[in-house]
């Protein structure tokens, strides 16, 4: 008897292998995939939790970014440069609440948000007690219209970005002008320069009243105020003296044209830089997306994402970092 | 009849020991069509996390003057496989940056650009970290892969990243995966369940889960020739000789189905059917180790060719010909 039924296994279980290998014959059909449906589905634990604790953020009636539902009062964290002009929070369950902010964090892009509504019973994201996830780990998200969830693992070594500053968007000749400033070789179609009337030819003389003769003079200056902020350009051009107020522009964004990578990867956030602490992952989220939280297979939040940055790499502020800001915005 | 159960019961106990120790082994969650629920997830992420810090550690970095792509060193004294894209010329000096950042002097050797398999040697005197070659066939459609290399270049502090997927797709010359890629990783293994390179990254398809890497049959399959400095590029594939066959790689070896009219493999008297098994004394099994072989011979020369045709052994000196303009879309 026994012998009988191990021996209907054993049977059964070479039949298995030769019928994984006949429907090998084709490609891999799209449900199988990483992020296929089926694979999706092994996820439901992580799913619930990534949809009761993300919100879509929307202005004028689109998606800006996602944010973290942080207390089940309706605090929201969400990404500070993404979230300007938000309106209203949108639930998984299409629940809406019209939000307001509360205060914001410039050194980790990070802002909190509060919901305004009268039953105060959200869902908190709850946050790994893990110091940092597991390399190789596996990392969940919504996607951008809660639909669904994306999937990928912990990719890289945590670590801090470096601030990267603002770029006027011009390509600098080289020193020794006979006007005694530093010309402008090309400008950048469409970036900050361009946009504040500088010209190809024009000779930068003063930044913000300070005369300027090398570029590296230019390149430091210049870099020392952050993208968004406003700096006063002097330039002679046909012998007169010309005075531009020109906003930075974010240098990888600035010269995306001239980065083959970027030009594969699709947009990208445009703060991608200037971090405390990040985990970084492969989800192909989409910049919109940034601001919800990071999940492992438990469910439980081990980041807060907050950069696209290109085809293969997404940052998340850890989840110590986020608790730590949150206390700080909350006080 | 007491005796005849205990005969019984001793030859049925190794059996059901068997049959249980087989069924353990086929029901890996990385073997199943897809995971099916958050142990299947947890079994994929301890596998991937077991087999990455030593796959990690032959993972190279190649810079040359032109840009850089990614290897990984598969023998001790100091073979790397990359993409022949990244090796561009034959005999041209690049340095190998290991994982820790130090760079080492190799050489560029041979490859192919049909595959798009490229090799290079390491010239330092050294010990080196390897990472074992899968054997040819080892690798099959919806078998769960992660690539690593340097996307975007090398960074120490980032480190390899790595990059989990399935083979969606497999055929002679390419294996396709949903594994995210980026320029840098151009070289960068593809790593199996097992710890052992099944592939090296090649392409990215414009689709970001539609990537092609070069098998690893093509370096199996053309060692000899890669290591003779042997390459194959459009150009030189434009310019070399050309024998006017079109073959298929079979159980019986590589079957002649097409003959081009007024080829040299025409007027050698080749037919369909026909089985090439030698060029120059040296066995062919694929395509691309004909393609290499014919195209690395200049037209006007003559190449000596062992074939089958049915039972009856046949050997042919042919003189090959100028390879024609084909229209585009023919290849």
């Amino acid at each position: 008897m026994n012998s009988r039924v191990f021996l209907s296994k054993l049977v059964l279980g070479l039949s298995t292998v030769l019928f994984v290998n006949t429907i090998h014959a084709e490609d891999l059909s799209a449900s199988q995939r990483l992020n296929g449906a089926n694979t999706r589905k092994a996820f439901a634990k992580t799913k619930q939790a990534a949809f009761a604790s993300t919100v879509r953020l929307i202005r004028n009636g689109k998606l800006i970014t996602h944010g973290t539902i942080v207390t089940k009062e309706g605090l929201l964290l969400t990404k500070a440069s993404a979230c300007v002009g938000a309106r209203e929070a949108v639930f998984a369950d299409g629940k809406k609440y019209p939000v307001r902010i509360r205060r914001r964090d410039e050194k980790t892009d990070l802002a909190l948000l509060q919901i305004m509504a009268k039953d105060q019973s959200f869902e908190p994201v709850q946050w790994s007690s893990d110091k940092l996830p597991a390399e190789g780990g596996w990392m969940v998200s919504a996607d951008p219209k809660l639909k669904g969830l994306k999937v990928g693992v912990n990719s890289g070594t945590p670590r801090s970005i470096k601030r990267e500053g603002g770029v006027i968007g011009v390509i600098l000749g080289r020193d020794g002008n006979a006007t005694g400033g530093v010309a402008i070789a090309e400008v950048v179609p469409r970036a900050a320069g361009a946009t504040a009337g500088l010209k190809k030819g024009d000779v930068v003389t003063k930044i913000n009243g300070q005369s300027v003769k090398r570029r590296e003079q230019v390149i430091k200056l210049v870099g020392s105020h952050d993208p968004g902020d406003v700096v006063r350009i002097e330039v002679i051009r046909d012998d007169r003296s010309f005075s531009y107020q020109v906003t930075l522009g974010h240098r990888s964004v600035t010269f995306e044209m001239f980065n083959r990578n970027l030009q594969m990867s699709g947009p990208v956030s445009r703060r991608k830089d200037n971090f405390p602490m990040i985990i970084q992952h492969d989800l192909p989220l989409p910049p919109e997306a940034m601001g919800g939280p990071v999940l492992d297979i438990n469910g439980k939040a081990v980041g807060l994402n907050m950069a696209r940055v290109d085809r293969v790499t997404t940052y998340a502020l850890t989840a110590k970092i986020v608790q730590a800001t949150f206390k700080t915005l909350n006080r | 009849m007491l005796n005849y159960w205990h005969i019984a019961f001793l030859v049925t106990m190794p059996l059901a020991a068997l049959s249980l120790c087989l069924n353990a082994e086929e029901l890996k969650a990385w073997e199943k069509p897809f995971p099916e629920n958050g142990e299947d997830l947890l079994a994929i992420q301890e596998r991937l996390r077991k087999i990455l810090p030593e796959a990690k550690k032959a993972v190279v970095a190649i810079e040359s003057d032109g840009g850089a792509g990614s290897g990984v060193i598969v023998s001790e004294d100091g073979m790397v496989l990359t993409a022949a894209h990244v090796i561009g010329k034959s005999g041209k000096r690049v340095k190998v940056r290991l994982p820790d950042g130090k760079r080492v002097n190799a050489i560029t050797l041979g490859g192919s650009e049909i595959s798009d398999a490229g090799m290079a040697e390491i010239t330092d005197e050294g010990d080196w970290p390897i990472a074992p070659m899968a054997a040819r066939s080892s690798s099959k459609i919806g078998d769960w892969c992660f690539a690593l290399g340097h996307p975007g270049g090398f960074d120490k502090e980032r480190g390899i990243i790595v990059r989990l997927g399935r083979i969606i797709a497999k055929e002679d010359e390419t294996i396709q995966t949903d594994s995210r890629l980026l320029g840098g990783d151009s070289g960068g293994p593809l790593f199996d369940f097992n710890g052992r390179v099944i592939g090296i990254h090649s392409r990215i398809s414009k689709k970001d889960d539609q990537n092609f890497h070069a098998p690893i049959e093509a370096f199996h399959a053309n060692w000899k020739s890669f290591r003779d400095e042997k390459l194959l590029t459009q150009s030189s594939l434009k310019d070399g000789g050309f024998l006017g066959v079109g073959c298929e790689e079979t159980e019986e070896g590589l079957k002649v189905i097409e003959v081009v009219e007024n080829s040299a493999a025409k007027k050698a008297r080749f037919r369909e059917g026909d089985i090439i098994v030698k060029v120059n004394g040296d066995v062919i099994d694929t395509r691309e180790e004909l393609t290499i072989a014919i195209a690395t011979t200049g037209p006007g020369k003559s190449v000596i060719i062992d074939y089958l045709r049915g039972e009856k052994k046949m050997t042919a000196k042919v003189k090959l010909g100028k390879r024609p303009n084909f229209e585009e879309g023919e290849k």
